[in-house]
């Protein structure tokens, strides 16, 4: 087994090397890219500049036509294309290697830096909601599953078939209408991560903040003078519905994997064999049958690595979050390559790991599993 | 297989008017199906005496599964409910314990083993830890003594290396030796009553040899006391039951002493159910098929005698009347409307 996992180990560097280089030649190929745009942009400044009236005209004009031949080379150059694509691709894994992912195009700042800026927004949203899943869902599937057909079963059963046909996102636009917009309800923040006002803050912490406490010289608000709790109740506060949101699209499946596969071991002989040894229908059910039953969620739990790097960009979006999704999604319409490739870098280790995690779980809690 | 010495003396235990240790009375079990109720077993009495091992034989579907769960109270409900009847052991009836009080005779005092032993064993955890977890749950021991009792039990039941083998999973050992598992996880309390489903139907032949000695030796030795013995296999009733119950449509229909019931059958069920035996130079393994038909589902019982829609000697009032059980001189009880033909 520990060659395997060794060979596992061993076959992430080719996985790497193949998503990466697949990921590399479509920035090179699909047309519209950072170059391309770069020229427009300038294209555009100089129209500007020259006069409002004629600029009409350079939409048709050749392209590369009115950009100096030395600041072409010299963009070239920046975006690395004035290098045959192998090359330029060996220069970026030579970088990646030193933990360099280079710098954005459109914000011209270090990637390493954009993505270390949201990595505690997708980190706090990641885990809780996968966490949150889980702790709601394997309850709530032991629960379903022992009372199957009850109406507490059929009912929780159309709760979760709600929650798996509607998305997390448009689900989040409906909470932020009636629980936000303050046309029904004003319970909850309509967005962002904080609190940016004085005003704004839920009444419990402003009853236990002064506003002289929290305000600089200027009387401007600030956030980091809260205290702890105060700074915990906001984040819990703005974090609730999109956490919900993130929390929908696993919990609908999770809670039905742990009925099913509850009900399913509950019908095994070997609960049986438990019952006429004489043991405790509660040690039947949560020692014996929930090992089993908790095979196939273990595989998912691997997977906690990738929510690291989580991020919806459609959930960011709704609830105006500046999160790794949004930041990904942005890069990919702006062209924003280097962004997109640490990204994804990123995220394909995240997810090899995981998933050689969940085969060492898997092992773990199934003896019969060997893997040769 | 060796044959059991005391065979014997089952004619003494016969005449003596010893105490039964457990005695089931007008027992009936109902499934709830998409058609309504049925009654899988009905009308079904026996007497289980300690020491002796009793065979209960039948088709496929003819109530012997329903019967021992229902002794155990183990029938799954639902869709299943013991309706009616008695289980008394002890002087007590077991139907009427609470479910704690139960708990504390399972694996205790009467065990249970099942057909297959490739999945009545729980697979994620140490054969050591399920037949400890036995002991621990019916005795206060420590780990250590219930560890010790443990290797004990697994030594007993033939498993080499035993005290090594504790660690390891039901995986790890072949059918044979997952059936001895089995019987050490439900011996290990000693209990009064071993009730063995169909142990070695799914071994094979060498295996089931191996185990039915096991059986044997285990029953003399008095580790479980008395062994019901469910089977299809009438060559194994005949070397190691002293008595037999024959089971058709729900109900016992012929029970006798092993040697009157084969040697002297009188319900039509059970000669059918002989003719099908091989003969003294064919091997001793034969499934009970020779009866033309099948056996009815518990949905479309016929209403008078549950055989006659396969009894070659079936009259008139067969369908009409189901007949009562009749007790002959020798202790042999026949459900059949011929044994009263005869005394009239
Ligand atoms: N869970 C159940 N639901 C519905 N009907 C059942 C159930 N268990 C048993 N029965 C019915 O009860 C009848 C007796 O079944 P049982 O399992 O006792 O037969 P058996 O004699 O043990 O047969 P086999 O030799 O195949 O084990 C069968 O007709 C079956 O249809
Ligand atoms: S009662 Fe009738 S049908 Fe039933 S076994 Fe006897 S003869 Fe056959
Ligand atoms: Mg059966």
């Amino acid at each position: 087994m520990t060659a395997y996992f060794i060979r596992r180990l061993l076959l992430i560097l080719p996985t790497f090397l193949g998503v990466t280089i697949i990921a590399f030649t479509i920035t090179r190929l699909v047309p519209g890219g950072p170059l391309e745009r770069e020229i427009m942009r300038m294209r555009q400044a100089q129209a500007m500049g020259e006069a409002g009236g004629s600029a009409g005209a350079s939409n048709i004009v050749d392209p590369t036509a009115s950009i100096p031949s030395r600041s072409l080379d010299q963009l070239k150059k920046q975006f690395d294309l004035d290098k045959p694509g192998y090359e330029a691709y060996f220069l970026w894994l030579k970088k990646i290697c030193t933990l360099n992912l280079g710098e954005s195009y459109v914000y011209r700042e270090p990637v390493w830096d954009l993505i270390a800026k949201r990595f505690p927004i997708s980190l706090t949203f990641g885990l809780t909601g996968f966490f949150l899943a889980y702790l709601v869902s394997i309850p709530l599937g032991i629960l379903k599953a022992l009372r199957h057909g009850s109406t507490f079963d059929v009912f929780s059963s159309g709760v979760v078939f709600v929650g798996y046909s509607i998305p997390g996102w448009a689900f989040g636009a409906l909470l932020l209408v009636f629980l936000a917009s303050g046309r029904f309800y004003d319970v909850f923040p309509l967005g962002d991560i904080k609190t940016s006002t004085y005003e704004e803050l839920p009444s419990i912490v402003r009853n236990m903040e002064d506003l002289d406490d929290v305000t600089d010289d200027f009387g401007t608000f600030e956030w980091d003078r809260l205290s702890l709790l105060s700074r915990i109740i906001d984040r819990s506060y703005h974090m609730a519905l999109p956490v919900f949101c993130y929390m929908m699209g696993s919990f609908a499946t999770l809670t039905m994997l742990t009925k099913n596969s509850l009900m399913e071991n509950l019908g095994q002989d070997y609960v049986r064999t438990a019952f006429a040894k004489g043991l405790a229908p509660n040690r039947v059910i949560f020692v014996h049958t929930l090992r089993n039953s908790m095979i196939p969620l273990a595989t998912g739990l691997g997977h906690a690595l990738s929510v690291l790097m989580a991020g919806s960009y459609l959930i960011e979006w709704v609830f105006n979050i500046d999160g790794i999704g949004y930041l990904g999604y942005t890069s990919i319409l702006g062209r924003d390559y280097t962004v997109v490739m640490g990204i994804l870098a990123i995220n394909t280790v995240l997810i090899l790991f995981g998933n050689i995690l969940s085969d060492v779980l898997y092992a773990v809690i199934d003896p019969r599993i060997r893997f040769e | 297989m060796s044959s059991a010495p005391e065979k014997q003396d089952t004619t003494a235990r016969q005449d003596s008017p010893r105490k039964p240790l457990l005695s089931v009375r007008d027992l009936e079990v109902q499934f709830r199906t998409d058609h309504g109720p049925a009654t899988a077993v009905g009308g079904v009495n026996f007497e289980l005496y300690s020491g002796e091992m009793l065979g209960l034989v039948g088709e496929s579907g003819s109530g012997k599964t329903v019967t021992a769960l229902s002794v155990m109270r183990l029938i799954p409900d639902p869709p299943g409910k013991i309706t009616g009847g008695k289980v008394l052991f002890e002087d007590i009836d077991l139907l009427q314990l609470t479910y704690s009080q139960m708990r504390r005779i399972r694996g205790k005092k009467i065990a249970m083993i099942f057909q297959e032993p490739m999945t009545a064993l729980n697979p994620v955890f140490s054969i050591g830890m399920q037949v400890m977890e036995t002991v621990r749950t019916h005795e206060k021991v420590t780990r250590k003594e219930a560890f010790e009792r443990a290797v004990d039990m697994l030594t007993a039941v033939g498993i080499p290396d035993a005290r090594k083998r504790m660690g390891d999973y039901p995986h790890q050992f072949s059918g044979g030796m997952r059936q001895r598992v089995m019987i050490a996880l439900a011996l290990v309390c000693h209990p009064q009553i071993l009730v063995a489903d169909e142990p070695t139907t799914a071994l094979d032949v060498t295996t089931q040899a191996q185990i039915m000695d096991l059986m044997i030796e285990l029953n003399q030795k008095r580790e479980a006391a008395a062994i019901l013995l469910i089977t299809h296999d009438l060559a194994v009733v005949a070397e190691t039951c002293q008595r037999v119950i024959v089971m058709y449509g729900g109900r016992v229909q012929e029970s006798g002493t092993t040697e009157h019931i084969f040697n002297s059958p009188r319900h039509p069920y059970t000669q059918g159910l002989l003719r099908s035996l091989p003969g003294p130079h064919q091997k001793p393994k034969s499934r009970l098929n020779a009866i033309a038909g099948n056996v009815p589902s518990i949905l479309d019982m016929p209403t008078g005698c549950r055989f006659c829609t396969r009894c070659p000697d079936v009259m008139d009032r067969c369908h009409r009347e189901e007949p009562p059980l009749h007790a002959l001189a020798n202790g042999q009880l026949v459900r059949c409307h011929l044994l009263e033909e005869e005394a009239t």
